[in-house]
């Protein structure tokens, strides 16, 4: 298929286009933002740096390493199993997240659609919760888990991700279905839709923002907790990424900065991949939140 | 039918009742380990390999927390007695968790051999006042000040020996020498000692010990803090050091000991004095190549005697297996393996035996004279007292922190201290 170039429209008639003019307040503020994001990216640079950095120049100024060497990566990976932790982090969060909003979605939308004192003492109760501290919880926790043959399995740890995760996925989600017009509702009922038909095809659909950054969320929450992960799980073979690098760190500031940050960049790769496809409709589901019909 | 019925029960109970059945499984061990270093974590996991295949009946599994967390991790698994049946810990907070009645009283565990090995002071930090033992200690570190060979040839200083130390006097006298304004504008380029002070309060306690300061006295069958002369020496010193001659960079005051390191490969610190003997190693692994560097003994107050914890190895109450978690704790505190797991930390053997083999005495890396220190390790008074890691954080480092800083007086402190910090203790000997 071949394309031809279509001749240019003629100018409109009227004022001629004025070239925008480079005004001394803009380019300050561009400076400043521009100062900014070095300033916020630093950490991750700073990361990358000592990621390639051999051991004899870990304390030397410079983001440059003279020696660049994967020693870090291979230590980091064979030696520490980040890659076996960060598949572990990844299965738990990402079914954490996806049970999360299973659960989530339709009593979002009763604790939306059908308000009553009972209703509306559970959301309240929601935000109690959340008032917690972990270790407050983490002893019966334990016990229930223990109880129930829980503890040392990754299914324990995703079942306190899911319960961790939900009040606060739950308040944000029936924000989001109070968002929608109820109005949408009646219309596909008056159209003959029954009540499944409209959660499943009116109110999803649009809801699909607003599930995808909630559960970003949930997803983050699980991927970077410790406290649980630590304590729930034994095993070397079930350790989560947080547990596994935390051992890097040793007494009084110490660590193993090398191989910490070489695990850290590789922990810091599947959220930055994540967020990067869902950015723009984890965008619109934080707009889709904030504005009310 | 009867028959083939007959004959089954018959193997059946053949079966059961062979050899192979009658074997009981090994008894498994859960094993948290702190060391963090390459090298640490090599030697325990030989360690752990060779107590395994030594006693198939115990197997170890190995699980290593990290420093950070510990505290949190024993807590939890203590109040949910799911417990691992070994764990390694720093003896202050070992006593304090005994004191909850969590541990296990190891006096009748613990061979006869190893007891009298381990130095008597190590012991000291585990035993409480009943007799009862519950940690065995395996490694423990001294203070030692590392130095620049290069400036103090310079400088054309006398470098102590462990025959002859320093005196504190002459020590705040080198480093007066060793501060240097080079461009005249007042403010020293170079800098004799660089203290990292931002965590003041073990480093100041064990230092004291020296100049016989205790801090804690026993007052009947209760302790109470006391800041008199003998803990006033030492703080007398860093404040002249930081304020009249000037001669302590006022940047370490603020900073943990690791974040001087880079000053003292570029020559800003002539001196980092009051470092644990574990900082050689980050020193010779990370510092430039040819950086001529090396450790002076301890300095000498009234005497060179130093406070120090232990890291120790302990069984809680709630473990099944008491028994055999002793029966690791000896295999893993070998003389052989005791000497390996401490020169894979750089840190000292608590076995005297072990301490005398050949990498302590080494004159690498500093390893003789950091290893001479060791003798003069006792057990830091402040272990014994119930209620002192309230007292340190509530107290003693802010008060420390404010009196370092220049905002209040040596004697303000002082009085602050032991006004507030006895009334802490007051609640724990009711």
């Amino acid at each position: 298929m071949t394309r031809t170039l279509q001749p240019r429209a003629p100018a409109a008639p009227g004022r001629p286009r004025r070239r925008p003019r480079l005004q001394p307040a803009r380019i300050l503020m561009g400076l400043l933002l521009l100062l900014f994001v070095v300033f916020l990216s630093f950490p991750l640079l700073w990361l990358i740096s000592t990621a390639f950095k051999p051991l004899s120049e870990t304390f030397t100024a410079g983001l440059l390493p003279k020696q660049p060497t994967w020693a870090n990566f291979n230590e980091a990976i064979n030696d520490l199993g980040v890659l076996q932790s960060a598949a572990n982090t990844f299965k738990v969060s990402i079914i954490s997240a996806l049970l999360t909003l299973a659960i989530a979605t339709p009593a979002s939308y009763v604790l939306a659609r059908r308000p009553s004192p009972v209703n509306r003492a559970v959301l309240v109760w929601i935000l109690i919760t959340q008032t917690f501290p972990v270790i407050l919880i983490i002893v019966p926790l334990f016990l229930i888990l223990a109880r129930v043959g829980l503890v040392n399995t990754h299914l324990g740890l995703i079942v306190v991700y899911v319960v961790w995760s939900l009040p606060f996925v739950l308040w944000m989600l029936q924000g989001y279905v109070s968002g929608i017009p109820n109005e949408l509702e009646e219309a596909a009922a008056v159209d003959g839709a029954t009540q499944v038909q409209t959660i499943t095809r009116i109110l999803l659909p649009l809801l699909i923002p607003a599930l995808v950054a909630t559960g970003l969320y949930a997803f983050v929450n699980a991927w970077n907790e410790f406290f649980f992960a630590l304590v729930l799980l034994k095993s070397p073979e079930l350790t989560t990424i947080q547990v596994n690098l935390s051992k890097l760190r040793g007494i009084e500031g110490l660590a193993r900065w090398g191989p910490l940050a070489a695990g850290s960049l590789l922990a810091t790769l599947p959220t930055l991949v994540l967020f990067g496809f869902m950015q723009r409709r984890l965008v619109s589901g934080l707009l889709s939140g904030g504005v009310k019909a | 039918m009867k028959s083939t019925l007959l004959v089954s029960a018959a193997l059946l109970t053949l079966v059961s009742s062979s050899p192979v059945q009658a074997q009981s499984a090994p008894v498994k061990l859960r094993f948290v380990s702190l060391a963090w270093q390459t090298q640490a974590i090599a030697a325990v996991k030989e360690a752990v390999a060779g107590c395994n295949a030594a006693n198939k009946n115990v197997q170890v599994e190995y699980q290593q927390v990290s420093w950070d967390s510990v505290q949190d991790y024993l807590t939890t698994s203590f109040q949910a007695r799911n417990v691992p049946d070994v764990f390694h810990f720093e003896s202050t907070p070992v006593m304090e968790f005994a004191a909850q009645g969590v541990l296990t009283d190891m006096s009748k565990l613990i061979p006869a051999e190893m007891k009298s090995d381990i130095a008597p002071g190590a012991w000291a930090t585990v035993t409480a006042d009943n007799g009862a033992i519950y940690g065995v200690p395996f490694l423990w570190e001294s203070l030692i000040t590392i130095y620049n060979k290069d400036l103090f040839k310079a400088a054309g200083l006398r470098i102590p020996t462990v025959a002859k130390p320093w005196t504190w006097t002459e020590f705040q006298q080198a480093s007066k020498k060793l501060t240097v304004d080079k461009n005249g504008d007042g403010t020293p380029e170079q800098y004799g000692s660089a203290f990292g002070l931002r965590s003041p309060t073990n480093r100041i306690m064990n230092l004291s010990l020296g100049f016989g300061g205790t801090y804690f006295y026993k007052d009947g069958g209760r302790y109470v803090v006391r800041v008199g002369d003998k803990e006033k020496a030492l703080l007398k010193i860093l404040l002249d050091m930081q304020y009249t001659s000037k001669s302590s960079a006022p940047e370490s005051l603020t900073a943990q000991s690791p974040e001087l390191f880079t000053g003292f490969f570029s020559g800003k610190f002539a001196m980092l004095p009051g470092i644990g003997v574990w900082a050689r190693q980050t020193i010779a692994e990370t510092g430039p190549k040819n950086f001529n560097w090396g450790v002076l003994p301890p300095i000498k107050a009234t005497t060179q005697a130093q406070g120090s914890a232990t890291q120790t190895l302990s069984i809680p109450a709630a473990s099944a297996h008491k028994k055999e978690a002793a029966q690791f704790i000896t295999c893993f505190v070998s003389r052989v393996n005791n000497g390996k797991l401490a020169a894979g930390d750089w840190l000292f053997p608590t076995r005297q035996s072990s301490l005398r083999g050949a990498p302590f005495q080494n004159e690498a890396n500093g390893w003789r004279v950091a290893s001479d220190s060791a003798k003069h390790l006792t057990m830091a008074p402040y272990q014994e007292v119930k209620g002192y890691t309230e007292v340190k954080n509530k107290v003693l480092t802010p008060t420390f922190q404010q009196m370092l800083a220049g905002r209040i007086t040596l004697d303000d402190a002082a009085r602050q201290i032991e006004k507030e910090g006895n009334a802490i203790l007051a609640k724990y000997y009711k």
